[in-house]
């Protein structure tokens, strides 16, 4: 495991970027960077690591549908940790787009079952 | 080596930079600031002429925005390219170019050398660490420019971009504040058997995206929006302004919620690449029993029936606007029965950053309950905002059918 700058590290061809504690405007721009980097520097999977994260506004949200659109262009398969913000992320539909587990642990082993929340929007519940 | 400076050079000195750095500026309003300091500039530095130019962030153009001894680049409306000719290098490259030379090999706009300009000076305009402009001085005999007389220009400019970046504040902050009030409707439609009643707070003075909407439709069915675009300011508040006119013309050509947002979505992701909103459609049957909802990322409202303790209604969560196209979203609906009454609200009224949003759902659901919609607007936002500073904006509709 290698560590890097802007919570990015790799193992393998697995990249994780730990996005920080608070996620807002002030730091978005930042943590879109890293993001991006990463989805254009070879990762066949990218783990959005937000197992730490207590707050997200707006701004982070776009910084992850944008990881999302550029990862279908490079495809690069996107998951997604998170625990205090997974009530946000659900709202906004991120989990329709990209999966999100609970521990980074499942994440990395991407088995589709310990998917916290991945609900088809036309499953009619 | 330097010659020594005399005392009478090293007073005339002090004496420009006071006259360009002067605290009885700062009593005129910025626009006037503007066009005396580029005054004070064109004296202090034996110039013949001085301008600004402003850069206009959505077509990437430098616009001449104040000129002294060049008022026909204002008057002309003058607009560079970034990257191109003298305003434009200084801009794209952050930072002062000299020319001794003038012509239309170094200099894009032909008012300069058709006025005789034989050399010309310019510094890029920078606040909070980006470029918001540029200011040049010319001279209509040839001249080689020093560089004290640069350091001079660059104290001028600094003063500028805190001057532009106030008044853009400023001004930015009128528009936006009078474009909301334009937008969001003043008095609510009649429609029989519905009570409403709105409250409006921009976040820390600033107004934001946050709308809602009411109105009704040819077919007697009453519609409310409430949504929130990304962002704040005057940008977050033309595309909220764009998304209700667009989402009021699609409400009246199609029936169903859900396509109305795909349109919309659709629009959005076209005309407005970039942007993201969270926007909640309900559309209330013209006899008020029952209410079709759709969610694009939006809460969903929060409905209390008398005498039974209020709680989320289940409505099933879809993708915000403008993330990715072609996304369908389902559409729930719920009855309502009379007495009952619907809270429709944006994030600022429950999310706080150092408590999670269920305590703030929560402290939500105990402030509502089935009483008439101002009574019930005054309850929650005493009960939820009470004397805080509001950090977020907060746009807040509640319904009741009447009982």
């Amino acid at each position: 495991m290698t560590a890097e700058g802007g919570g990015l590290r790799w193992m393998g061809r697995q990249a994780v970027v730990t996005v920080p504690t608070e996620i807002d405007t002030i730091n978005a721009g930042e943590v879109r960077q890293t993001l991006l980097a990463a989805t254009s520097r070879d990762a066949t999977v990218l783990i959005i690591d937000m197992s730490g994260t207590t707050f997200c506004d707006s701004a982070g949200v776009q910084a992850i549908i944008d990881t999302y659109n550029q990862a279908a262009a490079t495809h690069t398969q996107l998951r997604l940790v998170a625990t205090a913000v997974l009530r946000i992320l659900t709202l906004v539909g991120v989990d329709q787009l990209i999966p999100i587990y609970l521990t980074l642990e499942a994440a990395q082993a991407g088995t589709p079952a310990a998917a916290a929340s991945t609900r088809d929007p036309d499953d009619p519940e | 080596m330097a010659a020594p400076v005399s005392r009478a050079a090293l007073e005339d000195r002090l004496r420009d930079i006071q006259s360009i750095t002067d605290a009885a500026l700062s009593r005129l309003d910025d626009r006037d600031l503007l066009a005396e300091l580029l005054e004070r500039t064109r004296a202090v530095l034996l110039a013949d002429t001085a301008a600004v130019l402003l850069l206009d962030f959505s077509s990437g153009h430098l616009i001449a925005t104040a000129a002294a001894g060049l008022e026909e680049e204002v008057r002309q409306g003058v607009r560079i390219p970034v990257g191109r000719g003298f305003a434009g290098r200084i801009a794209a490259e952050h930072k002062p170019v000299i020319l001794d030379h003038v012509d239309h090999s170094t200099v894009l706009n032909p008012i300069l050398w058709a006025k005789g300009i034989r050399a010309l000076m310019g510094v890029p305009l920078i606040a909070g660490g980006k470029v918001i402009g540029v200011l040049h001085v010319g001279s209509l005999t040839p001249r080689e420019f020093t560089s004290e007389d640069l350091e001079l220009l660059q104290l001028a400019a600094d003063r500028a971009a805190t001057a532009v970046a106030s008044l853009t504040a400023q001004e930015d902050r009128v528009a936006a504040e009078a474009l909301q009030r334009s937008l969001l409707p003043s008095t609510l439609p009649v429609a029989g058997g519905a009570e409403m009643s709105v409250r409006y707070v921009p976040g820390e003075g600033r107004v934001g995206g946050d709308w809602y909407d009411v109105f009704t439709l040819p077919s007697g069915q009453l519609c409310v929006v409430i949504g929130d675009v990304t962002g704040s300011g005057l940008p977050a508040a033309v595309i909220m302004g764009r998304m209700r006119s667009a989402l009021r013309a699609y409400a009246l050509e199609s029936a169903d919620p859900a396509e109305v947002l795909a349109r919309l979505d659709a629009k959005m992701q076209h005309f407005e690449p970039g942007a993201l909103a969270t926007v909640l459609y309900a559309v209330f049957d013209p006899g008020l029993d029952r209410v079709r909802i759709c969610s694009a990322g939006h809460y969903p409202p929060v409905i209390a029936s008398p005498g039974r303790p209020a709680e989320q209604a289940d409505v099933p969560p879809g993708l915000l606007i403008g993330a990715v196209p072609g996304v369908r979203r389902r559409v729930v609906t719920v009855g309502i029965s009379p007495g009952t009454l619907l809270c429709f609200y944006t994030d600022g009224l429950i999310e706080r950053r150092d408590q999670r949003i269920d305590h703030g759902l929560a402290r939500l659901c105990q402030a509502i309950k089935a009483e008439p919609p101002d009574t019930a607007c005054a309850t929650v936002m005493a009960a939820l905002v009470g004397s805080e500073p509001v950090l977020d904006d907060i746009a807040l509709l509640i319904f009741r059918r009447q009982p």
